[in-house]
């Protein structure tokens, strides 16, 4: 009992520090709905642990301010053959305690997360890769068990860890105690509550903008705006577009946004119910006002879509006519199918707009439908949308992003035969994806792709809705222009008092 | 005495391992956390070496008695999501939790109490009216409108007091008070009930006769018998204060064990909801069983018969 007081007081002390660093200057506060749940870079990926530890690490590759792949921890690559790879490594990169980041780091960093011992939530992002080796301390062989296109789009999310450290500390503490040789290390973590980072002065691109950055748990959107309005908070990440709107009057906030290579989308199931009658699904994509969706919920943040894929990504096309809002064409299309007042259920569950969804359900009651939501918990939800087509309800609203920026991430996952997500089967369009998929010949991949859209825009397995943007507020000093991956690094941003 | 309290213990026990097995067997069906864990392009197959990597592809009973096996040797398990002692991780919250179950617990009895006497004591008049006002505000209020109420009136607009976090003394009023509303209502009209009770007994007629004033009536005799409801409700009110923080504590970014127990259900982090829900449990049973000794200490009558 005296021990549990006695770490009360230490948390009102410890609590009662860390706010008078957060009022000077050099300490960058930014808000997150939740903390890290692993700082370990290879074990979880959702978004919170990823903004925190790609911050503590550094990758193989990146991509540039206009999304392009570039170099990082590798200074060139090149194809050996269509299933080897030979990276170039700096030889002037040194981890947070001082040994230095060879090759060796790199292959191990590659093994690590593709060993299916670790449990990575990762795996399936790299698991096309085979092997690395360090041929030299500059070089790193990765080989994939075939062509792979969509590799070096993957390594852009590879943290690169300190074999000897980790072996020497083992998972566990390599997980509470983290170490790599990004601009920022772990100077405190306290789960669940905040992470703290101090810059890594001796970091290879140059001193780091800020001395301190405080990461910090806040749930409920309206507090993070509260924090960012009191200064509490300098920037604010997972703004809804209500809470964006109300800010842009504030004097001393800026809302920051960038369109993103997130899809809004609708799943249509070709393979059960009502909506397994093409003319039904055509109805559906007929009957939906895009713009009228962006304008009256998402406040103009967002811009409309005719694919399941938005423009940051290598393959999207606009040149695939798409389906306009038209309600008596809809209305036309559920006459000629007999499908007045078929039943469609709506799949969703709280991870998504609910707004949304029961505008689109309005809309397609409009034409003739009768749609009706079942919610769930996100378990229930994915289970039933990842599973038998029969149990999978007429239709979801989905947001994709595979933070690879290629059509490959996109619909290869959720239109190909025999993906959990795909509730659709055609053999063509399973065909020109895989070739996409097994070449490395730019040309062709996209023209693989063309055809994929076009046999998705006849077939209608998914109705593409708009593009998503990042909404973040931000103190009017802070400099930081969001990037379509939805990364966030500190090394992007800069104060101007 | 003593037998009774054996019988209180074994009931606990009883009482705590029901409600885990409960929990386990609902939290168990209802799916496991691997869809969760997955990054969207995941394969089925992908998800089918997840799921066995973490061992919830046996039948539900195995990892049940896996489950026990480990709890007997006091090994509550690592969370899935966060790869640590899911103990720890609960411990780690309950410093927090704590002090805002007693940041409220003085809030609704340094308020409640008081007000319940004035409100028994002076009947009629407008104080009466006033603080009947204020108690069914506090009882009705929802509490995540009155804790963003609070941040927009004092943190936003006055800015007096932070905003959000757990930073120091300053950063835990406000959560007392939007969770201390509730508690304050329910001891305030407890207390008023058991005076109004207590005044029309005999005894206080005969202080009356002997020239007492109503007053020293009720400080010396009354408040004593009012009591025992009062200390029933206080026992409840502080299981419900650790646990019922769930709202207040994500309003505030407040990180205690409500806030943990909401975001380790949504990613059905099966172990620490574990941990979570033996605590509570142990929590209630505690401050029941606590509740009955006190009466004893507070009524001679009780302490007799037993």
């Amino acid at each position: 009992m005296i021990a549990r007081f006695a770490s009360i007081a230490a948390v009102l002390l410890a609590l009662g520090t860390s706010t008078a660093l957060a009022q000077s200057k050099d300490t960058l506060t930014i808000d997150l709905p939740n903390d890290a749940a692993t700082l370990d870079p290879h074990l979880q990926w959702d978004t919170d642990s990823y903004t925190i530890y790609r911050n503590i690490f550094d990758n193989l590759l990146t991509r540039d301010a206009k999304g392009e792949i570039v170099p990082q921890i590798a200074t060139s690559w090149k194809y050996i053959d269509d299933k080897t790879l030979e990276f170039q490594i700096r030889d002037d990169v040194a981890f947070q305690d001082g040994s230095k980041l060879t090759a060796e780091d790199v292959a191990y960093s590659v093994n690590r997360i593709i060993d299916p011992a670790l449990k990575s939530s990762q795996l399936s992002q790299f698991d096309q890769i085979e092997k690395a080796e360090a041929v030299s301390p500059t070089v790193v062989r990765m080989t994939t068990k075939s062509a792979y296109p969509a590799l070096l789009a993957q390594l852009v999310k590879l943290s690169i860890v300190p074999k000897a450290y980790v072996e020497k500390v083992g998972a566990e503490q390599f997980n509470l105690k983290p170490m790599g040789s990004g601009p920022y290390k772990v100077n405190r973590w306290q789960k669940g509550i905040e992470t703290d980072l101090d810059a890594n002065d001796n970091y290879w691109r140059g001193k780091p903008p800020f001395e301190h950055v405080v990461f910090r748990a806040v749930p409920d959107v309206s507090t993070r705006v509260a924090d960012l309005k009191t200064g509490k908070a300098d920037l604010i990440q997972a703004l809804s577009a209500d809470h964006a709107a109300a800010l842009k009057d504030e004097p001393d906030v800026n809302v920051l946004s960038v369109p993103t290579e997130r899809v809004g989308y609708l799943y249509l199931n070709a393979l059960a119910g009502p909506t397994k009658d093409v003319r039904v699904r055509k109805a559906i994509s007929y009957a939906i006002d895009r713009q009228g969706l962006i304008d009256a919920l998402l406040q103009g943040y967002g811009t409309p879509v005719n694919i399941i894929g938005a423009p940051p990504i290598f393959g999207y096309t606009d040149k695939v006519e798409g389906y306009p809002y038209d309600p008596d064409k809809a209305r036309e299309l559920v006459k000629e199918a007999g499908a007045e007042g078929a039943k469609l259920e709506f799949l969703t569950s709280p991870a998504y707009n609910r707004a949304l969804v029961e505008a689109i359900q309005q809309m397609l009651n409009d034409v003739g439908f009768d749609t009706q939501i079942s919610s769930s918990d996100q378990a229930t939800f994915l289970s039933r949308r990842q599973g038998d087509p029969e149990n999978a309800g007429s239709m979801a609203f989905g947001r994709w992003s595979c933070a690879c920026q290629d059509a490959d991430g996109v619909i290869q996952p959720l239109f190909r035969t025999g993906s959990i997500w795909s509730k659709y089967s055609n053999p063509e369009f399973d065909k020109v994806i895989d070739d996409a998929r097994s070449t490395l010949d730019k040309d062709r991949r996209l023209q693989d792709y063309q055809k994929a859209y076009e046999i998705l825009n006849d077939d209608v397995p998914g109705v593409g809705l708009y593009q998503e943007y990042t909404i973040s507020g931000a103190s009017k000093h802070l400099k930081w222009q969001p990037t379509p991956n939805e990364a966030l690094f500190i090394m992007d941003m800069s104060w101007q008092p | 005495m003593l037998n009774y309290a054996v019988q209180r213990l074994v009931q606990a026990v009883v009482a705590i391992f029901g409600v885990l097995t409960i929990v386990f067997v609902v939290m168990h069906l209802s799916g496991d956390p691997t869809l969760l864990l997955v990054p969207q392009d995941a394969t089925a197959e992908m998800i089918a070496d997840l799921r066995h990597q973490l061992g919830f592809d046996r039948p539900i009973w195995v990892q049940y008695l896996d489950y026990l096996r480990g709890l007997a040797h006091l090994d509550f398990g690592t969370s899935v999501v966060q790869h640590v002692s899911a103990l720890d991780i609960v411990l780690s919250r309950v410093p927090y939790t704590v002090a805002l179950a007693a940041g409220a617990l003085v809030v609704a009895i340094g308020i409640g109490i008081p007000a319940g006497i004035l409100m028994a004591t002076k009947r009629g008049g407008w104080l009466e009216r006033f603080l009947t006002a204020v108690v069914v505000t506090g009882q009705s209020v929802p509490t995540f409108l009155s804790g963003i109420v609070l941040i927009f009136v004092f943190g936003v607009t006055l800015r007096w007091l932070p905003t959000s976090g757990s930073g120091d003394f300053a950063s835990l009023i406000m959560p007392s008070i939007a969770l201390g509303a509730v508690s304050m209502s329910t001891f305030a009209r407890m207390t008023r009930i058991s005076i109004i009770d207590e005044l029309g007994k005999d005894y206080v007629r005969a202080g009356r006769a002997r020239g007492l004033s109503l007053g020293s009536v009720v400080v010396r005799h009354v408040l004593r018998n009012a009591a025992i409801p009062v200390i029933t409700i206080a026992a409840l009110e502080i299981g419900n204060l650790l646990a019922g923080a769930v709202i207040i504590e994500t309003v505030f970014a407040w990180p205690g064990i409500g806030q943990l127990a909401i975001q380790s259900i949504q990613s059905r982090d099966f172990l620490v909801v574990q941990v979570i829900v033996l605590l509570i449990s142990f929590v209630y049973v505690l401050t029941s069983v606590l509740a009955d000794f006190v009466y004893a200490l507070v009524d001679p009558r009780i302490r007799m018969v037993r």
